[in-house]
């Protein structure tokens, strides 16, 4: 499974990746925000994103409606991992189609869970 | 100008008067005529005296206040490096710890590998069930396990230091930034006083005032969870949340 691990600091890029290394993926690559990540999408055949929301240039809740709107990739699964904790912010996601929302800080076990979550859902 | 006056002219200025025109003193008699005329009320011209004089002082000390000028100029530009440093320190402090535990991962698992092939033949021979061969083989399986082991722990020891060494950023950041909040402290009497001084109230209603939000909403981290009923507190929250939605 081929793995898209998108936010602007290289330091929580680490994190995330380390953790998902844990839990076996092993095909992760990386994009630093919004505007980078969605070529990378068009042009491979990435099976899951975890972005951010606050991000320069485009945002991780654009990036989810550009990816919800673009048909080859629509089918796609995100999770947001995101400081972002408005309650307003959360349902706007929610409705702009999002699988999973995480607010940071998070744990390991949290991510586990809601990996474990969006997984069965798809199958 | 000090006499009160009770009727319009008095006695004392129409003897002047006569002794300017007799005098021939035209220009001070003209003046007495005007002020004669326009009597000018004592009272209202001691308090034009002493606003002017109150203004005059405010202006005064507003130019003293040299140290907003500090403020802006030096201390600012200067809190900015500050945070920059902050940022620099806390970025390398949590690579050199993700560098550590990233470089421990292995070594822990080759461990964990070498215990778990040990492992089925151990069970025999605690059983009694081993044979002559697979016995010579356990040990040396075991002799390996405890060389790598005893080399890989002092290697861990070693980046476990390393760990807990780049935890001092803590202590350095954490003076930095007490350092920028009594700025920010300064900066705000200074901007108070400011307030004070063109007589605008700096009432707090501030209480009501949320933070500007930038484009899409974005504040990042919230520092005040507890004042706030607009945003979750946790984890938990956003799972109800969502499962509210029908998630």
């Amino acid at each position: 499974m081929k793995v898209l691990v998108v936010d602007d600091f290289s330091t929580m890029r680490r994190i995330v990746k380390n953790l998902l290394r844990d839990l076996g993926f092993t095909n992760i690559q990386e994009a630093d925000d919004g505007s980078t990540a969605l070529p990378m999408l068009q042009g491979g055949d990435f099976d899951f994103v975890v972005t951010d929301w606050n991000m320069p240039g485009m945002q991780g809740i654009d990036l989810l409606k550009a990816i919800r709107a673009d048909e080859n990739l629509s089918h796609i699964p995100v999770l947001l991992i995101t400081a972002e904790a408005k309650k307003e912010q959360i349902v706007m996601a929610a409705q702009a189609g999002v699988n999973g929302y995480i607010v940071k800080p998070f744990t390991a076990a949290t991510l586990k869970t809601k990996l474990d979550k969006i997984f069965e859902r798809l199958a | 100008m000090t006499n009160a006056m009770v009727g319009r002219v008095s006695l004392e200025q129409a003897k002047s008067l006569v002794e300017f025109l007799e005098t021939n003193q035209q220009e001070k008699a003209d003046a007495l005529i005007a002020e004669i005329q326009n009597p000018i009320n004592s009272e209202l011209f001691a308090e034009i005296g002493k606003l002017t004089r109150q203004l005059h002082d405010s202006l005064t000390n507003f130019q003293l206040d040299s140290r907003l000028n500090d403020l802006a100029t030096a201390d600012i530009p200067d809190a900015k490096e500050r945070l920059s440093y902050v940022i620099t320190r806390t970025e390398e402090a949590a690579n050199k710890t993700m560098d550590a535990v990233e470089s421990i991962f292995p070594v822990v698992d080759n461990i964990a590998d070498q215990v778990n092939a040990v492992n089925p033949s151990w069970a025999k021979l605690m059983n009694n069930e081993i044979d002559l061969k697979e016995f010579k083989s356990l040990c040396g399986d075991i002799d390996t396990l405890l060389q790598t082991t005893g080399k890989e722990t002092s290697h861990i020891h070693t980046l476990m230091t390393d760990v807990l060494m780049a935890q001092d950023f803590q202590d350095l950041t954490g003076q930095v930034i007490r350092k920028v909040i009594d700025l920010v402290r300064e900066v705000e009497d200074s901007l108070i006083n400011m307030l004070t001084a063109f007589g605008i109230s700096s009432d707090k209603k501030l209480d009501e005032l949320k933070p500007t939000l930038g484009e899409n909403l974005v504040e990042g981290p919230i520092v005040n969870k507890e004042n706030r009923d607009d945003v979750v507190e946790d984890q938990d929250d956003v799972d109800d949340l969502l499962s509210s939605l029908g998630f």
